[in-house]
């Protein structure tokens, strides 16, 4: 076992957490046995599963799926499936991934799916996604509903947004109504809405915890691990006594004085998902330069939550619709991310940025190279571009990964750098200090 | 008087530095050995090919940096270090006055962006893709039947360069016998092939700061048809040392010294790097 991995932080967290996953998969595999209960397929993406709560449906998320199939090294023989079946070799490869193992009948766990009883398409800011959709309702044979939720074209949605995401969500309530059999039931639905509110209080609390010095858990792989119970079960008080579990875990850690590993040598933000299929790999070039991330976007793809946003118990609908529009990453405008990232470096004492390029997902990273640009530039942030994949294990260059981080941790160690953005005259932030101090503070 | 070695172990070829202090810091002696299929033995080979020529033991030896894809297969070495770092070390020793380097090797190509002491700021490397390296030119080289170390002279002569329209590093040879096959000349092809890759190789480098000086490093920068193209596609003139080749190694070398400096014994962990020296 390297070092790396015996300084790998596996707390009582990670172990509620496979419980209540594979206690998922148990009742998903139920539910494909005897159709009870009824089953959903939705997208992360802001995804509003407080309805599906009220109504006692089980989610099923294809990208949660396929995300697993890829962490335990099975993604490829499904793409190529799909690939065989006609999809093009640079599409979306959780697609691919969940297409082709809806054809073979692969599954994570090796337990069975259910068919859902309803394609709930919930993010259409990616065409590929609506795609992906029309296919999983035309394979299986089940009705879709697609939920058109508009992008975020300005700071905050417009009245007539919200009235008309509400709408729809009506709309989709008279739908699950007629899969389940069953009257809508207002007071669960604010029930379920307020087990979220609370879940999101303290997720939140535990990411605020990371601007402490060393940070109690990473920011990335860490959140990782907490971001399935985040949307299968946060409206549900499983959820709730889970992330009081986490909170409660993390608090004692960072009274301890206790990081995800032995010490913590750099902080960092993390941009873009993982690259699933070689998680520990990736992940172990993180811990052999003793570096933790501090935050990351993609813990914020289900929502941000952060920053300050609640579901409201008291205006479920328009609480479902604002988080759907504006309180997720992916709906949110790309200026919208510059400046959660940079309030990511400056307020959690981040010395640098990875971004990490996702070949086939196209909406994610397109305009990441003129992110990098904005951080090294306009800001002196030092920043790492990598590109790999999400679910592809083809597009993952061991080497040439673990070169580009080598480099980027050992330009830490040279004299320190002048600050570009200062010579250039504009506000910035300082990379770093000769002692090797505190590296970043906003420059007057 | 101290010797310290840094050992590039690159994809092509491996290439060995020895420095030696006293007083001053010089070049004592260099290697240049094929890479080969047997990534850990032509570290060795290249170490104790500069050692042979520099007429010391492996022994005096005092601290040796292995760097390039191979680094971490220089078993005999105290520490590793990425050739991103031990490139702008090594140009920075040659001409101090660097603010960017690009480096052509075979199968990288890379800009790094420096401050004034010689320190990494920003780097940026093809992906993925030969498109701009070494092996994209030995491809175009083999289509034509001429060797490597000719291409560049002869593309010197093309007066009317063709337009390569593909950056693939595979299908440029049909784009060029596509060339021959309507009858241009080799060296017009040749001069059109350097083109194009100079182009690839800039729009790449102005995504961290291109400002001069611009040193080029790596086994590309001894060809003389590539050197021109740049400049043209640059506008500047490129400072290039004859040592050029070896900018790698020499800062791993200079590093190795750098090591010793702060008291890191060979054989001892430095905290950061692996070290198998000494067992």
């Amino acid at each position: 076992m390297s070092e790396a991995e015996k300084a790998e932080y596996r707390g009582q967290v990670h172990q509620l957490q496979k419980e209540l996953m594979v206690d998922w998969y148990r009742r998903l595999d139920e539910s494909a046995g005897t159709g009870s209960p009824p089953a959903v397929s939705l997208l992360v993406s802001g995804n509003c599963v407080e309805l599906l709560e009220a109504f006692d449906i089980l989610p099923i998320y294809p990208e949660v799926n396929a995300l697993q199939l890829a962490i335990r090294h099975q993604s490829l023989e499904p793409i190529l499936a799909a690939e065989e079946l006609g999809y093009a070799a640079d599409n979306c490869a959780y697609v691919k991934a969940d297409i082709g193992a809806l054809l073979k009948g692969i599954t994570p766990t090796g337990g069975r799916l259910p068919i859902p009883a309803l394609a709930l398409c919930n993010f259409v800011g990616c065409n590929t996604y609506v795609k992906w959709f029309e296919h999983v309702s035309e394979f299986q044979k089940v009705p879709l509903f697609m939920l058109d939720v508009p992008f975020l074209r300005t700071d905050e949605p417009s009245k007539d947004d919200i009235v008309y995401v509400v709408r729809q969500l009506r709309e989709l309530v008279t739908e699950l109504e007629r899969i389940t059999k069953r009257k809508f039931d207002y007071d669960r639905f604010k029930e379920a809405v307020r087990n979220s509110s609370q879940v999101e209080e303290l997720w939140s609390r535990i990411k605020h915890l990371s601007r402490k010095t060393p940070s109690p858990f990473d920011a990335f792989f860490d959140a990782i691990t907490l971001m399935g119970p985040l949307y299968v079960y946060r409206a549900n008080p499983a959820g709730v006594k889970f992330f009081q579990a986490a909170l409660e875990e993390f608090e004692q850690k960072a009274a301890r004085g206790e990081g995800p590993f032995g010490s913590e040598k750099f902080r960092l933000v993390i941009e873009g998902p993982p690259p699933y299929p070689f998680f520990r790999v990736f992940r172990d070039m993180f811990a052999k330069w003793g570096a933790c991330a501090v935050a990351s976007t993609y813990s914020t793809v289900g929502g941000l939550w952060e920053f300050g946003f609640r579901h409201d118990p008291e205006n479920p609908f328009e609480a479902v619709a604002m988080h759907m529009l504006a309180h997720n990453v992916t709906n949110r405008n790309y200026l919208q991310r510059y400046e959660q990232i940079r309030r990511y470096v400056e307020e959690w004492n981040a010395q640098g940025l990875i971004i990490h390029f996702v070949k086939s997902c196209r909406l994610f990273s397109a305009g990441q190279g003129d992110m990098r640009d904005y951080f090294t530039k306009e800001l002196g942030v030092p920043t790492l571009y990598l590109e790999s994949d999400i679910e592809d294990p083809r597009y993952f260059s061991e080497a040439q990964i673990k070169n580009r981080m080598d480099a980027f941790f050992e330009s830490f160690g040279h004299t320190p750098a002048p600050v570009r953005a200062r010579a250039a005259g504009r506000p910035g932030v300082d990379p770093g200090r000769p002692d090797g101090s505190s590296r970043l503070r906003i420059l007057e | 008087m101290r010797f310290a070695a840094g050992v590039d172990v690159g994809s092509t070829q491996t290439k060995a530095v020895i420095v030696q202090e006293n007083g001053g810091v010089r070049v004592l002696a260099q290697a240049l050995i094929d890479t080969g299929a047997n990534v850990q033995k032509a570290g060795e080979n290249g170490f104790l090919a500069a050692c042979r020529e520099g007429g010391i033991s492996t022994q005096q030896v005092g601290f040796v940096v292995g760097t390039g894809y191979g680094r971490y297969k220089i078993l005999f070495g105290n520490a590793q270090m990425t050739e991103i770092s031990c490139h702008a070390r090594g140009a920075h020793y040659l001409f101090p006055n660097t603010r960017t380097v690009i480096d052509m090797g075979g199968q990288d190509s890379k800009a790094i962006s420096m401050g004034p002491a010689g320190n990494v700021l920003d780097f940026v490397m093809n992906d993925k893709c030969a498109a701009g390296t070494g092996r994209f030119l030995a491809n175009a080289a083999d289509v034509l039947g001429v060797s490597l170390d000719e291409i560049g002279p002869l593309s010197l002569k093309g007066k009317n360069p063709v337009k390569i329209t593909t950056v693939c590093t595979v299908f440029v040879e049909s784009d060029i016998l596509s060339y021959l096959a309507q009858g241009k000349k080799a060296e017009d092809v040749l001069s059109g092939v350097h083109l194009a890759i100079a182009r690839r190789t800039i729009s790449l480098a102005r995504r961290v700061p291109v400002e001069p000086a611009i040193t080029m490093t790596g086994g590309v920068s001894r060809n003389a048809g590539m050197v021109q193209a740049l400049e043209e596609v640059l506008g500047v003139k490129l400072q290039i040392s004859p040592e050029a080749h070896f900018a790698g190694a020499m800062g791993a070398a200079l590093y190795a010294l750098e090591k010793m400096d702060q008291g890191f014994e060979a054989g001892v962990w430095d905290g950061t790097h692996a070290t198998n020296r000494g067992h």
